[in-house]
């Protein structure tokens, strides 16, 4: 196992790595920037090593000042976290040039997960479902165009680097299609600097059901049941559950073991996600594989009981798996609320700011991931997440009505900070929300139909 | 940026573009007392509110003359000046050196007198030798650092002693 590990990131996730290590008796080693001097990872974590100024290109994603931290700190491993340098096949390989253990898969095949058309074409022979379109990048807008007359309209048009919703184009018809394929790829080159595109059906409304897995170095996977995170804004995730309440458990150990199946074909290592389309038929679609935790992590862990940090950390010190797949036993329901620093009645704008109160809720099965405390600035140089509210209870009912409960007592102020919380509120009250048929564009739908509501009375 | 689960939208692509210029702009007003500013584009306003450093040495005033305030703010944040004397700080993480290279001859020695903008020490981080460069003419008081230590961004390596007029 790991003498010590260092934390290349910031925020709520430094610190749930760094619990994790200080429970696996590692030392943690903390980085920081300019901005957070202050923050609750610094006073956490056994070293702290200041690395840059705010900005995250000097600091939380330079290369040369993360690896000498780990050098200055003698850290025998690096954990990236979510998001700056997680799915950087160039940092991993860099780390384990200098002899520092990338806390995630090998440079080599994260490299290949991180490539959406060769993700797919390598889960598509591994026997993994993938909605009908193209697998190669599409070079012509005549190919574009007989490659959806084959798929049949609407096809979306999706840049190969693409992610967070950028660089994807839904196409209608065929008179649109020349022009959206060529403004696609001139905003994938200036976006992604790669303007390769491809063709897939376009599915109106889908549920975004995505596989945990975890993998270690003996060719082991285990699969942590799905979580649905069709409550998002713009692809922007507002509220996780798991599990689907559309699988039924065999649907659920089908495509659990098709995902592992597809994941240990390629050596994967680490912990990963494999997200998937869930169509109103009962459907699954491979979309993409993210090769790093990810937020939505601690529903899995509270349906599962497991703590998927410890797994990810483990595995990669070359230590099998913990658990094998009959020890993982999904019981109960659990949501996440994402509690951001954003201004939902203003196109959801970041509003950074100190904060004054920071009360977080309490109570049975209430989890809180933060790394907020009163007195906490708010940098607008980084994302706006304020905290991760968990809830658990036996059935979805009740564990809505648990984070209602929770959301209830959170109290979160500052001179200019609004939160998502009276959205999240006004969410889990809607009727269709609670009958669970969610689909992709519930929340579209749900902003709409308050408008008119606000709009008529 | 950040995690693809929480990248920004397309229309905060704009939002952030004008951060990119308020940085620059933040950037520029380093050293200066300038606490508070907005920014206004399009519909898009920005407000700038500073921290200054703590310490008997920020001063207070709003808004200062630019050729003052750069002679009396610190350089370093939340590293007040000690008896007047000025610290040059690391630009990043790195192994302190105080030559060009193995045997060569310092750069700087304690007593000597250095211009702004002299080469006083080397941090290396991967193989990159970067240069440490006074921001500030004036005596080398004190040197904190010896060659093979690991400095974090903006530890102080060094002490000036400011020259009399």
């Amino acid at each position: 196992m790991f003498e010590k590990v260092l934390i290349a990131n910031r925020g709520e996730i430094a610190l749930r790595v760094a619990r994790a290590c200080r429970e696996l008796g590692i030392n943690s080693v903390a980085v920081y920037s300019t901005a957070d001097a202050e923050s609750a990872v610094v006073r956490f974590a056994d070293e702290a090593v200041h690395i840059g100024p705010p900005a995250a290109g000097r600091s939380y994603l330079h290369i040369p000042s993360l690896i000498g931290a780990a050098q200055k700190t003698g850290a025998d491993a690096i954990h990236p976290g979510y998001g700056f340098l997680s799915e950087d096949p160039y940092f991993a390989e860099i780390c384990t040039d200098e002899g520092i253990t990338f806390i995630g898969p090998r440079p080599e095949v994260m490299e290949k997960v991180g490539d959406k058309a060769t993700a797919r074409d390598l889960m598509s022979k591994a026997g993994l479902p993938l909605l009908p379109g193209t697998v190669d990048p599409v070079n012509t807008v005549d190919d574009a165009r007989d490659i959806a007359d084959d798929i049949g309209y609407p096809v979306i048009i999706k840049a190969v680097a693409g992610g967070g919703g950028r660089g994807m184009t839904v196409v209608n018809n065929r008179e649109e299609l020349p022009n959206e394929y060529r403004s696609t790829r001139a905003t994938a080159q200036a976006v992604f600097k790669d303007s390769n595109v491809y063709i897939e059906r376009y599915l109106a409304t889908s549920r975004h059901t995505e596989i945990q897995l975890v993998c270690d170095t003996q060719g082991s996977g285990v699969y942590f049941g799905e979580r649905d995170c069709s409550v998002q804004r713009r692809h922007q995730k507002l509220i996780e559950e798991a599990p689907s309440v559309h699988l039924t458990p065999e649907m659920r150990k089908d495509i659990g073991e098709k995902a592992v199946a597809g994941a240990t074909s390629i050596g994967y290592s680490g912990a990963g996600t494999m997200e998937f389309l869930l169509d109103l038929d009962g459907n699954l679609y491979f979309m993409e594989m993210n090769a790093r935790i990810q937020v939505e992590h601690p529903v899995s862990e509270a349906i599962t009981n497991c703590d998927l940090i410890q797994e990810q950390i483990r595995v990669a010190a070359g230590e099998p798996l913990s658990v094998a797949q009959d020890d993982v036993v999904f019981t109960g329901h659990a949501v996440e609320c994402r509690i951001n620093a954003e201004d939902p009645d203003n196109n959801f704008a970041p509003t950074a700011g100190r904060l004054e109160t920071y009360v977080p809720p309490g109570g049975p099965w209430t989890r809180v991931d933060s790394h907020c405390y009163p007195g906490w600035m708010i940098s607008p140089f980084y994302d706006s997440l304020i905290a991760k509210l968990i809830v658990w209870a036996p059935d979805r009912e009740r564990a809505i009505d648990r984070m209602q409960r929770a959301l209830s007592e959170f109290e979160i102020s500052g001179k200019g900070v609004k939160t998502t919380i009276p959205f999240h509120q006004r969410i889990l009250q809607n009727e269709q929300f609670r009958s669970g048929d969610v689909t992709t564009d519930f929340v579209e739908q749900f902003m709409a139909e308050e408008k008119q509501l606000a709009a008529a009375s | 940026m950040s995690d693809a689960d929480t990248q920004p939208n397309p229309d905060e692509d704009f939002v952030r573009s004008v951060w990119e210029e308020a940085r620059d702009l933040i950037k520029r007003l380093e050293g200066s007392t300038v606490q508070r500013f907005s920014v206004e584009a399009a519909g898009t306003k920005i407000e700038i509110e500073r921290a200054m450093a703590s310490g008997g040495a920020a001063p207070m005033a709003t808004v200062a003359a630019p050729a003052a305030a750069a002679a009396a703010a610190p350089a370093a944040e939340g590293e007040p000046e000690l008896d007047g004397r000025h610290p040059v700080v690391a630009p990043l993480v790195g192994t302190f050196y105080r030559a060009p290279q193995p045997g060569a001859k310092p750069f700087v020695e304690e007593g000597d007198v250095v211009d702004e903008g002299q080469t006083v020490a080397i941090v290396e981080a991967m193989k990159l030798m970067n240069h440490v460069k006074t921001d500030q003419a004036g005596k080398v008081s004190e040197i904190l650092c010896s060659d093979g230590d690991w400095v974090e961004f903006e530890q102080p390596i060094m002490y000036l002693d400011p020259l009399g007029d």
